[in-house]
């Protein structure tokens, strides 16, 4: 197991009080916190910050942690003989843990204060990201979920094992979408209940369809004559293709809404598509056009910037 | 190995859970979930009935607000209630911004 010292992390020294590791904690915090930081390599800082505050904040963690001894950081080294049964009742199999999993395996006093050696204690709860595509989003999919995590075995010793999680996402996720999968985190204690796992959903931008909850919004081009004369366009949907009537006299931005073709849930609600229509002009006319354009300029008296006049 | 495959649960309006549920699942006292509802962050779905229920997306809200307690280490419900509104708003704006794009 390699030795990580908490104390040089933190920037306090070993003598260094609650107040005062909290306070340097705090500072670090606001430094390195994904929210608020755009440092380079930040997010792992705050990693090793919270890791280290997470054990001294915790007078018998930080007992345990003092007991280690003092090694270089980075350097090989084994807890003393009977460290484990002087801080609690779990046992460990070093080779597969980092310090992290030592000491969240201590049961130490937290913020819901120490608990007794055979309570039920609940597992933890794990956390993930999945990427999915846009057509995955619209008729859901399964993802493979390859984790490392540390677990009891039947002995009851705490060690690091290899995880994997296949989990369906039901159709209608969006991107930001939080899901739940109940009792897929860690292994409850004592009769403890299971973790669960909450899985943050990323979607793929799609080059036509932009949802907005379950709705969805395409860009709808249209010809200046089929804008004013109205048409019967075929468009497309995420279920295929669909005719979609434009009626006569079709602004700019209108929305045109296909009823029921949005993302929908398992329970039954459906979003619709609505196509934004925008007036496309042709960069190219012949000879002929171009005189049908300047007839149509003569017979005109449409003045599209009439509500500018003062 | 055959693996199980489970079915994750959208955490949205469209399913509930007691306060009990939402201390459990967000690892937030029932008074630092009060100090939530209080400013606004947490809005229970049924107050009016005889126990209390909050939409399953107050599971996700609750949890940030666990989370943004941890990680900064903050004492003081109202403090997180104040900055879980920051951070809502900040995401809100952030979707607003890549619709717009």
């Amino acid at each position: 197991m390699k030795y990580k010292d908490y104390y040089a992390t933190l920037g306090v020294e070993r003598t260094a009080n609650a107040d005062q590791i909290k306070a340097a904690y705090r500072k670090l915090a606001r430094k390195y916190h994904p929210d608020v930081s755009k440092e380079a390599g930040a997010e792992e800082k705050f990693k090793e910050v919270s890791e280290a505050y997470e054990t001294l904040r915790d007078p018998e963690k930080r007992a345990a942690y003092d007991q280690l001894g003092r090694h270089a950081p980075g350097d090989e080294f084994r807890p003393p003989p009977g460290w484990e049964q002087s801080f609690g009742d779990t046992q460990f199999s070093f080779d597969d843990l980092d310090l992290a999993d030592l000491f969240a395996g201590l049961a130490g006093g937290g913020r819901g204060g120490r608990r007794a050696p055979n309570a039920p204690f609940p597992g933890q709860d794990f956390e993930g990201a999945v990427n999915v595509s846009f057509d995955q989003a619209y008729k859901g999919t399964e993802v493979e979920l390859d984790m490392s995590v540390a677990e009891r075995d039947e002995n009851g010793r705490l060690r690091r094992v290899p995880r994997k999680i296949r989990v369906r996402i039901p159709k209608g996720v969006t991107d930001g979408q939080k899901l739940r999968v109940p009792g897929k985190g860690g292994k409850g204690v004592n009769g403890g209940r299971d973790g669960d796992l909450y899985l943050d959903i990323a979607v793929q931008a799609h080059p036509l369809y932009r949802a907005d909850g379950l709705d969805l919004y395409m860009e709808l081009p249209l010809a200046p004559w089929e804008a004013v004369l109205g048409a019967t366009v075929e468009v497309p949907t995420p279920a295929g293709r669909v005719t979609l009537r434009v009626p006569a006299g079709t602004r700019a931005g209108q929305k045109l809404r296909l009823a029921g073709r949005g993302l929908s849930r398992p329970d039954g609600s459906t979003g619709h598509l609505y196509a934004v229509a925008q007036i496309t002009v042709p960069t190219v006319v012949d000879d002929r056009q171009r005189a049908l354009f300047e007839q149509l300029k003569d017979a005109s008296s449409f003045n599209p910037r009439a509500h500018m006049v003062e | 190995m055959r693996i199980e495959t489970s079915t994750a649960v959208f955490l949205d309006d469209t399913g509930a859970v007691s306060i009990a549920q939402l201390t459990e699942q967000s690892g937030l006292s029932e008074a630092e979930l009060q100090v939530l509802v209080e400013s606004g962050a947490l809005e229970p779905r049924d107050a009016a009935a005889g126990s209390v229920r909050f939409s399953s997306r107050c599971v996700a809200t609750a949890r940030t607000a666990r989370r943004l307690r941890d990680d900064f280490a903050l004492d003081d419900a109202h403090a997180v209630a104040l900055l879980l509104r920051f951070v809502q708003r900040i995401e809100e704006l952030e979707r607003e911004l890549r619709a717009l794009r």
